[in-house]
């Protein structure tokens, strides 16, 4: 009995194992032979890992075309754009070998992520990883990266405990949330010391209940300590929530003058909505980005998001200042039909600094290409985005980055602080909801 | 008498095709479908016990996967514990947790029980994510251990051992599902589902066996989670409580046949792989294409092979050997007795 | 300040209520006739809800206007979902209905993807939009509009199957499948009517939802699980049921989630389906 049963269990695994083996294209050695210097490859190939379906699927179509573009300007040629990149055709210490990018779906599920990780490096070859956003599948991915000593630059997720772990691959050009959250304090200050607001304003604050919604929640509240701010009413909520009614009931009953929120993109809405629905006005939003900057926010809201005040590494209204922000933007417009915003910026920079890492590398060996990162030194100028530069320290985090605070003015982010780079002036308080239209 | 002789030699060439499968296929993705298709085997096993043989369809299964996946994780972070010997006490502690879920939960009908089985995986995630001691919502990252000592950590240098971890209990859960199956114990479990009226008659407590079922499966559950952990080396609540894990598992299961033996692996060969493969194929377009093309097939198979792909089996080679039908399993247990 | 903010919760715990019961209605109803379990629900109420927004950013019809419009497709779908596909898994051990309808599930969600990209949807200058508000208490006016369409959705199919021919041939089928089909009914035809009518009345909802909630293709999943729990409440194939199970659901997460904790919100409402089933293991109208 047991044996007939055996035998049926060989039969199946073999026909598996061929399937599998069929599938993977055959038997090749995992090692990651680094290509000889001496013959410069045609084409050079680094992985980028991003939500394309599922919930985040909107930030993964930001992401991928901040990457796609960046391609294009390191492949192609852009004398127009002032960039070092924007001069290269291919990479030029690698005897212009094209960058190519390979894109893989995690549909947010840290198990695919890390898998879809594997496959980049042991099948695709990539010499270098992109991507995450989810940072819980950011934490999956960098380990993968580490066991196989493949560099993996983060440039989207912002949980404060990645860059805590250790990791010696892994390179996050983002600021975290710990600094958001601190321009945040900074910003309300610099508010305070303006004499716009007294200081005693009363917090609420509603963050989703996944892993970066709670560690904005834990920066926001050791800093509110420390900066002297009132915290009133701490929402945790889940982002899978069909509705927030009672959360924004809640906020109303303690009537506070600010609202701090961490949400991703439909609870962003379902919250925007109720606190109009519910008439609910606190003289401030502030939003941690995601939700409250990708694509979809302002088309879906139309006038309801006005003068909602986000914190951003990008704003459009920097090209005053900042003139390749708006050579960018008009490319990628009619690249894509779609704004510039700070996803695709932040995933376009991942890209730059990445390509600038094997360029100096000049091989297309990750070893080389972690030594490179650990090495990048970017200043103002060489850069997209509006930081002073970027710099790893050794945990691997961008020490050069800088948060700016936008407001939505006319259906467009409009950068109000810092207040020297501010292209706009901050409405506040923000009109109650009888008073708009 | 010849027929068992060549299933011997064929079981052996089998099994030794297993073991060298990691020396031919040395790519780690192909590798990792492999483990996968391990895993989420050993869980539509575990699953079959309480869905397939004793038929109460659960949907609250990543409840003990999670609680495998942190008992292991913490008794390593926090006690240095190895997840070798960690993984079993996590299975321990899930089943602790089977026999409350199930003193209250069977107590419950058909739908009613499976709606109830939701219900708790979703209360165990809501307040997994707002325990402190565990982490919360950030999680837990394991540590990584750069020597490679697996029998501490778990975790091996080259992916091979991950793949023989995984074999080797999956082998484990087969002879324990097998066991079950061909004494007393699985007896009970089918008549439950057969005709409890009559099982009660014949004086078989069904509670009490309907609790065995669940605190085995947990237990498997459990260990799986365990072993996940230390090869995901993150887990969170929104991961490893997941509802959708929940639902696969009793896809697996039942995608493959539920209430027979190799069902489940079947059903993880077929399942794991075309999940994989679609993404890999189709899924860096972002179009949802490869979604599509997975749900489309899995449709497919269930309106063409409604009972499994295990009955599939059968039709094309042959009725002999038709894992675990009733008579047959009553009969060899009457015939060993 | 508190009698405010008490009369604000449960009014606008029951206004969502009503929509969860709503929703729950066409699961209740092929549930009842023929003990299905439909994985898909959510999905089809987010095709439903796409369907809407199709007819409003194309056509310039008022989700309201539309109602008969995506009801009738909506009927329709069901038909073909139950003659092509569900009708084929019958005879199947119930477990494997588990597959087919999670399979659909997928299945549409990865259309409406492929279809309408990933973007979040939202209805143009749809007639109903604001609020109401009186004494302190303010209430989204589509959300009203979706609970009083809730109010009436229910009492039509209450009456339908009571009072018609089809309802009671669809009872019998419900309760005795052979018996009916010794009387001369057509059980096969009456179980493609459940789904149509089920289906439909989802479509009704997803209409009502489509007027203010915004549509993606994972929206379906939001309401999908609590539709379950509604019904499981209510006693699986009651319409009354599905009611006051909705009802109570929206009551106990608004009241939970404004006075005790939102993040433990929805613990609640699972504890109460438990405490219900342990005290009513058949839920509180259920007979099957």
């Amino acid at each position: 009995m047991n044996q007939k049963r055996l035998a049926k269990f060989v039969a199946l695994f073999l026909s598996v194992g061929l399937l599998v083996t069929a599938c993977g294209g055959g038997a090749k050695p995992a090692e990651n032979t680094p290509a000889p210097a001496a013959a410069a490859p045609k084409e050079v190939a680094i992985g980028a890992i991003y939500p394309l379906s599922g919930p985040s699927a909107v930030a993964g179509k930001d992401l991928t075309n901040g990457v796609t573009l960046a391609m294009e300007i390191i492949n192609g040629q852009h004398p127009e754009l002032d960039l070092p990149q924007a001069k290269w055709k291919g990479i030029p210490n690698l005897g212009n070998a094209q960058l190519k990018v390979v894109f893989a779906d995690h549909q947010a599920d840290p198990n695919k992520g890390k898998s879809e990780a594997e496959r980049l490096i042991t099948q695709e070859k990539v010499v270098a990883l992109q991507g995450g956003y989810n940072s819980a599948v950011t934490a999956a991915i960098a380990p993968v990266a580490e066991r196989y000593e493949v560099p993996h630059l983060n440039a989207d997720s912002t949980s404060p405990s990645l860059t805590e772990q250790g990791f010696k691959y892994f390179f996050r050009t983002t600021p975290h949330d710990g600094s958001f959250v601190e321009n945040a304090y900074q910003f309300f200050d610099d508010l305070k010391k303006a004499g716009t607001i007294k200081g005693t304003e009363k917090i609420a604050m509603a963050m989703e209940d996944g892993l970066w919604g709670q560690d904005t929640a834990k920066s926001a509240k050791a800093l509110a300590g420390k900066n002297g701010w009132n915290i009133v009413e701490e929402i945790a909520y889940s982002s899978k929530a069909a509705n927030v009614d009672a959360e924004v009931q809640r906020i109303k009953a303690k009537n506070p003058e600010f609202v701090m929120m961490a949400s991703y993109g439909p609870d962003a809405i379902l919250f925007l909505k109720a606190f109009k629905g519910m008439d609910v006005n606190p003289k401030l939003i502030w939003g941690n980005d995601s939700g409250f900057v990708d694509t979809q926010f302002i088309k879906t809201l139309g006038k309801d998001a006005e003068y909602l005040v986000s914190r951003e590494v990008w704003a459009n209204d920097l090209a005053a200042k900042k003139p390749i922000i708006g050579q960018l933007n008009t490319l990628f417009k009619s690249k894509f039909g779609a704004e510039l915003n700070g996803s695709s910026a932040r995933a376009l920079q991942g890209t730059l600094v990445l390509a600038d890492a094997i360029n100096r590398a000049k091989s297309t060996d990750p070893k080389a290409i972690q030594a490179a990162l650990k090495a990048t030194n970017l200043g103002a100028g060489d850069i997209v985005m509006p930081w002073k530069g970027i710099k790893f320290d050794e945990k691997g985090q961008n020490t050069l980055g800088a948060g700016i605070i936008v407001q939505v003015q006319n259906g467009a982010y409009t950068t109000v602080w810092p207040f020297d780079v501010a292209a706009g002036k901050l409405v506040y308080p923000i009109p109650a909801w009888k008073d708009r239209k | 008498m010849p027929f068992r002789n060549r299933s011997v030699v064929l079981g052996g060439v089998g099994l030794a095709v297993l073991l060298a499968i990691p020396l031919v296929v040395t790519q780690p993705h192909p590798q990792h479908v492999l483990i996968m298709i391990f895993l989420y085997a050993l869980m539509g096993i575990a699953w079959n016990l309480v869905g397939g043989y004793a038929g109460q369809v659960s949907f609250g299964h990543a409840v003990f996967f999670g609680t495998g996946a942190y008992t292991t994780t913490l008794l390593m972070t926090k006690a240095k514990i190895s997840p070798i010997i960690g993984m079993f006490a996590g299975g321990v502690v899930a089943a602790g947790i089977a026999l409350i879920i199930g003193w209250g939960c069977f107590r419950l009908a058909g739908h009613y029980f499976a709606i109830a089985t939701f219900t708790v995986g979703q209360m165990v995630q809501i307040i997994a994510t707002q325990w402190k001691y565990i982490g919360a919502a950030v999680g837990v990252y394991v540590p990584l251990d750069r020597q490679y000592q697996w029998w501490l950590t778990l975790q091996f240098k080259s992916k091979a051992g991950f793949y023989y971890v995984a074999l080797l209990l999956l082998g484990a859960g087969l002879w324990l599902c097998w066991q079950i199956g061909r004494n007393r114990l699985g007896a009970y479990f089918r008549a439950i589902k057969g005709d409890p009226e009559a099982a009660r008659s014949l004086g078989i407590d069904i509670f009490r066996q309907k609790l065995y079922a669940l605190m085995i499966s947990a237990f498997v559950m459990a260990v799986v989670g365990g072993v996940f952990a230390q090869y995901v080396l993150f887990i969170d609540p929104a991961s490893v409580f997941d509802g959708a894990l929940s639902i696969k598992v009793a896809l697996v299961a039942v995608l493959g046949g539920a209430g027979s033996l190799w069902g489940p692996v079947l059903g993880a060969a077929v399942l794991i792989p075309l999940n994989e493969y679609t993404s890999v194929m189709l899924g860096s377009s972002g179009s949802g294409l490869d979604l599509l093309l997975y749900g489309v097939l899995i449709v497919v198979v269930s309106v063409y092979q409604p009972d499994g792909l295990a009955g599939l089996w059968d039709r094309l080679f042959g009725a002999r050997g038709r894992i675990l039908r009733e008579k047959k399993v009553t009969a060899d247990a009457a015939a060993r007795s | 300040m508190t009698g405010v903010v008490l009369t604000q919760a449960i009014l606008s715990g029951l206004l969502w209520g009503a929509i969860f019961a709503l929703i729950a209605l066409g699961l209740t109803m092929i549930f009842g006739v023929m003990d299905i379990v439909n994985f898909a629900h959510g999905d089809f109420l987010m095709v439903a809800m796409y369907v809407a927004y199709t007819a409003n950013a194309y056509l310039r019809m008022d989700p309201l206007l539309a109602i008969p419009l995506v009801a009738g497709l909506m009927y329709l779908l069901g038909i073909v979902v139950y003659r092509y596909i569900i009708k084929r898994v019958l005879e199947a051990p119930s477990v494997a209905q588990i597959t087919v309808t999670f399979g659909l599930g997928i299945a549409f969600r990865a259309l409406a993807h492929f279809v309408f990209s990933a973007d979040y949807r939202q209805v143009q200058h749809p007639w109903v939009e604001g609020r109401v508000q009186f004494a302190g208490i303010v209430l989204g006016a589509p959300e009203l509009v979706a609970a009083v369409g809730a109010l009436l959705m229910t009492a039509l199919l209450y009456w339908f199957i009571t009072k018609t021919e089809t309802g009671w041939a669809l009872q019998a089928v419900a309760q005795n499948k052979q018996a009916a089909a010794l009387m001369g009914i057509n059980v096969d035809r009456f179980f493609g009517v459940a789904w149509g009518l089920g289906l439909g009345a989802l479509g009704v909802a997803g209409a009502l939802l489509a007027n203010f909630y915004y549509i993606h293709p994972d929206v379906g999943a939001i309401f999908g699980g609590i539709a379950f729990v509604t019904v499981a409440l209510g006693g699986f194939g009651s319409i009354q049921g599905a009611l006051v199970a909705g009802l109570i659901i929206g009551l106990v997460e608004s009241l939970a989630g404004v006075f005790i904790s939102p993040q433990l919100k929805y613990a609640f409402v699972f504890s109460i389906y438990l405490l219900v089933v342990f005290i009513r293991p058949k839920g509180l109208m259920g007979t099957t």
